[in-house]
């Protein structure tokens, strides 16, 4: 998902051409003597530029390699968006019936209280259990039309430490439980960033989450942030948790994945993150070993390449 | 001025089923409820019988519930209108705003919140009817 940086254009790079241009001129001041010296160093600087040439080419494939991925995760996802939208919006009827119904037999049953015998009980046990899974149902369909949602941002001054670190001491409490301990780490005299700050709060507090999940118990999460050379600005989110193994990796975004307990999680946080951080103009990366840990990366662009409201 | 002790609501909801059995939990409440299934069937409605608050679906054959609010704030304004739909979409919400919607509400909905904005649109709308008949005098009333 990251590509990689852009290399400065090299004075090395007019080596061949300015030995080429200074033979050139010593022959015609010189005369055929020195031919043969003139050839050797242009055949040098030949090879150099051709090596350099060749990684310039290896360089540039492998930035349209990653550009083409984000281009078919970014198409994935909006298909996908506009598929499970459609999808979200047709079961919520049968939904809001079938509660409805459950509704309307727990008061009936609630009028015929007492005179049911043993199985009212069970009865009432069975609705509650509807009711329960009408409500976890209704909440997938929810966040499905948030994933599909198109919400344009709304860019401000932000203090991207103070809003990490609000978002930290929201996770914190739950973590210390489970004795995981939070360790900061956020570079000092940050420049304020331009960008939507509930939306940048949603994408930090669901890597958070993850990384709390990650761990389990016993364990660390390290935040880091820092300002690029390209004066964009990386939060980082490092835990010590069980890592994501590499087969999964690159499903990692991708809409209901999720290697969580059926009920325990949607698998729509991170395409919702990464769906954000493009509509911010940044983007989303991850680091894994299994066993070791898994290193988010939310960068942020430069304040110059971000759009205004 | 009489104020009547429960608000009356009418449910437009092509699904049958929907409007029927959300009808019979709200008239359990105490709510004076009818149900139809179209939103030219509630404008026919609307002019035979006062209502004080129209829970509306978004998404019904012939018309819709946006074109539906668009009329029914047109002749009465004072009625209070709430949306109760499964099609949540951006443009539809500031479409229903625009057109003096009081509530958008998605399926599912828990009963207790719909019955909880439904008393807030029926007390909005009693406010706004005495100040009109205070500003208006003795005699002066509002339809809708």
């Amino acid at each position: 998902m990251r590509l990689p940086e852009q290399n400065p254009l090299c004075l090395l790079d007019y080596l061949p051409s300015a030995m080429m241009v200074l033979g050139a001129g010593a022959l015609w001041i010189q005369g055929p003597r020195l031919l043969i010296p003139v050839l050797v160093l242009a055949g040098f600087g030949s090879l150099f530029s051709v090596r350099r040439l060749q990684a310039e080419i290896r360089r540039t494939s492998e930035q349209r390699c990653l550009l083409d991925q984000q281009l078919i995760q970014s198409q994935k996802l909006a298909s996908i968006g506009e598929l499970s939208s459609g999808i979200a919006h047709e079961i919520n009827n049968p939904l809001a019936i079938i509660g409805q119904e459950v509704e309307w037999i727990r008061q009936l049953v609630g009028q015929a209280a007492g005179s049911m015998g043993p199985a009212e009980s069970e009865i009432n046990d069975s609705l509650q259990e509807i009711a329960r899974q009408v409500d976890r149902c209704g909440e997938i369909t929810h966040k499905l039309l948030d994933f599909a949602r198109k919400q344009e941002p709304l860019i401000q001054r932000v203090d991207i430490n103070r809003l990490v670190e609000d978002m930290a001491r929201l996770v914190e409490r739950e973590a210390t439980l489970h004795n995981i301990r939070i360790e900061r780490n956020y570079a000092e005299g940050l420049p304020a960033s331009r960008t939507d700050a509930p939306l940048l709060r949603q994408v930090v507090l669901n890597i958070l989450n993850n990384a709390t999940h990650a761990i389990g118990k016993d364990g660390v999460i390290t935040i880091r942030t820092r300002e690029r050379d390209d004066a964009g600005i990386d939060i980082q989110v490092s835990d010590t948790g069980c890592g994501i193994p590499p087969e999964n990796l690159d499903k990692i975004f991708d809409p209901f994945f999720t290697t969580k307990a059926p009920g325990k999680g949607t698998g729509l946080g991170l395409s919702i993150c990464h769906g954000i951080m493009e509509r911010l103009g940044g983007c989303i990366s991850l680091e894994s070993r299994v066993g070791e840990g898994t290193t988010f990366t939310i960068q942020l662009p430069p304040v110059s390449s971000r759009g205004e409201s | 001025m009489s104020i009547a002790p429960k608000p009356r609501v009418l449910i437009v909801d092509d699904e049958e089923r929907f409007r029927i059995t959300l009808g019979k939990l709200l008239g359990s409440r105490g709510l004076e409820v009818k149900t139809l299934g179209s939103g030219r069937e509630a404008l026919r409605e609307l002019e035979t019988s006062a209502y004080d608050v129209v829970l509306l679906d978004v998404k019904m054959p012939e018309m819709s519930g946006v074109e539906a609010l668009a009329a029914i704030k047109k002749t009465y304004p004072n009625l209070e209108v709430i949306i109760l739909t499964g099609h949540a979409s951006v443009d539809v919400a500031v479409d229903i705003m625009r057109l003096g919607g009081y509530e958008y509400l998605l399926k599912p909905c828990p009963l207790e919140e719909l019955i909880d904005k439904i008393e807030t649109a029926w007390e909005r709308k009693r406010a706004r009817e005495e100040r009109l008949s205070r500003l208006a005098g003795p005699g002066g009333s509002d339809r809708g």
